[in-house]
């Protein structure tokens, strides 16, 4: 067996010295390279794992956010329209009262103008029996040439207006 | 040391062969408190500088989004540990992983080291000129040699794939586990066919035993026999047109070893993943519970 080794020219000395430099280039990758590159994998492993953590978690965070801004719009537009609605049913109210009062108002100026011309009126056709009734009377004392009593003035006047139709 | 092989081809017989000594040659003598140190070791050092200076580079300040030589490394280590987690599993993965992936990485790169010009072809022999060397002096010493083409590097590296797995092994079934996965009957068989079952598997123990007291050879003489056979080839090569004139003998050494360079690319990488995947599928044998068998 050392005859046929040492044909290959292997000796402890030179056999050492091969494992030596083997053994150090063992010990600088594992240093230098096998270590410093498994950590970063390993980081590299952990930060993908948080950010699909934290892009879950964003997403149902955004899905959660989407849902509460659907339900506030939800809730404005059903504020919106009981509001419109409160208002509409405010403003018929308004409406409807304002055009009470205003009928109201209108038929109390109304049978007020009305009064008053029939007031107007009655205070006319006074003025006028009483203008008429003077005229005829002058007119019948011209024409008969006598003076007439109240009671024949009274009569002829009642007369007069009953025939004009005053 | 050079091989003096002589070769008949089409040309007849030509030359001695520029053969790669079996050897890696000693630059500073045999003697001495250096005599150790060989050409092999030389480029193994090399390999070290280049491992050690990419390492640096791309594990320097480090960013989470990588870029450059980063994703790069970033890229190799997790794919081999991607193929290693793949072949000994989840459990076993950490702790076979560093040493594995150094074998490929450092096997691959000693092989490829092989194929730069100048490796066993510049050296110290006698001058044939201002700068060259006679290639088949048998005294002629390259200055490198792939440190994969080397004996002791490739019995170093399976010596330490060897205890690291017999750590794994002991840490994950215990020595009485391991014995029992080794030698233990299978089947759960009861009565006579039990007992001989049992003889049967106890046998198997003691063959199972050889094989993996012969794994460190097989391994190394391996990678060794397949590095040194395509440094050979490519100097051979490279020398076949050598004594035909100066142009013949320049136009043959570019034309005749490019094809093969090619292959050596391959086998380089290839020899690399065998090492790699044998160790692990060793570990991954070893350290497999005979329950998961079962199940």
């Amino acid at each position: 067996m050392g005859e046929i080794l040492s044909s290959f020219g292997v000796t402890w000395a030179k056999l050492i010295a091969q494992v030596l430099i083997f053994l150090i280039v063992y010990s600088i990758l594992k240093k230098k390279a096998f270590g410093p590159v498994m950590a970063m994998l390993e980081e590299r492993k952990a930060r993908i794992a948080e950010a699909e953590k934290n892009l879950e978690k964003t997403r149902s965070e955004l899905e959660g956010a989407e849902n509460r801004a659907k339900e506030i719009v939800a809730e404005a537009n059903a504020g919106a329209d009981r509001i419109v609605e409160e208002a509409n049913a405010t403003a018929q109210i308004t409406a409807d009262k304002k055009l009470a009062k205003a009928t109201v108002e209108a038929g109390n100026l109304r049978s007020k103008a009305q009064e008053e011309m029939e007031l107007e009126r009655q205070q006319i056709l006074g003025e006028l029996k009483g203008d008429f009734g003077r005229m005829v009377i002058e007119a019948t004392g011209k024409v008969s040439g006598k003076i007439l009593t109240e009671k024949d003035q009274e009569k002829i006047n009642e007369e007069a207006v009953n025939q004009v139709g005053l | 040391m050079i091989q003096e092989a002589a070769i008949t081809s089409a040309f007849g017989e030509i030359q001695p062969l520029l053969g790669l000594s079996i050897q890696a040659s000693e630059l500073f003598g045999q003697e001495g408190i250096f005599g150790f140190f060989t050409n092999s070791i030389l480029v193994g050092l090399v390999v070290l500088g280049v491992i050690w200076f990419i390492a640096s580079k791309g594990t320097k300040e480090m960013k989470l989004v990588p870029s450059g030589i980063q994703n790069g490394v970033e890229f190799v280590v997790e794919f081999l540990y991607n193929q290693v987690e793949g072949i000994v599993g989840e459990k076993v993965a950490p702790k076979a992983f560093p040493l594995l992936a150094t074998l490929f990485l450092f096997i691959v790169i000693a092989n490829w080291m092989g194929l730069f010009p100048g490796v066993g072809t510049i050296g110290f022999g006698q001058t044939t000129g201002p700068l060259t060397v006679d290639s088949h002096d048998p005294n002629f010493v390259p200055l490198l040699r792939p440190a994969t083409a080397d004996l002791n590097m490739t019995l170093g590296m399976a010596l330490c794939f060897m205890l690291v797995w017999i750590w794994i092994t002991i840490a994950e079934l215990g020595v009485w586990g391991f014995i029992k996965h080794t030698f233990g009957p299978k089947g759960g068989l009861t009565g006579i066919m039990g007992i001989g079952i049992a003889v049967i598997f106890f046998v198997v123990g003691i063959i199972e035993l050889v094989s993996i007291l012969f794994r460190p050879v097989s391994l190394s003489l391996r990678l060794f026999g397949n590095i040194y056979a395509g440094e050979t080839l490519l100097h051979t090569m490279g020398s076949m047109l050598d004594g035909f004139g100066a142009i013949p003998s320049f136009l043959g050494s570019i034309a005749l070893p490019l094809p093969f360079y090619f292959m050596e690319i391959l086998v380089g990488v290839l020899q690399a993943m065998v090492f790699a995947l044998l160790c692990a599928v060793y570990i991954k044998l070893s350290t497999t519970h005979d329950e998961d068998h079962e199940h």
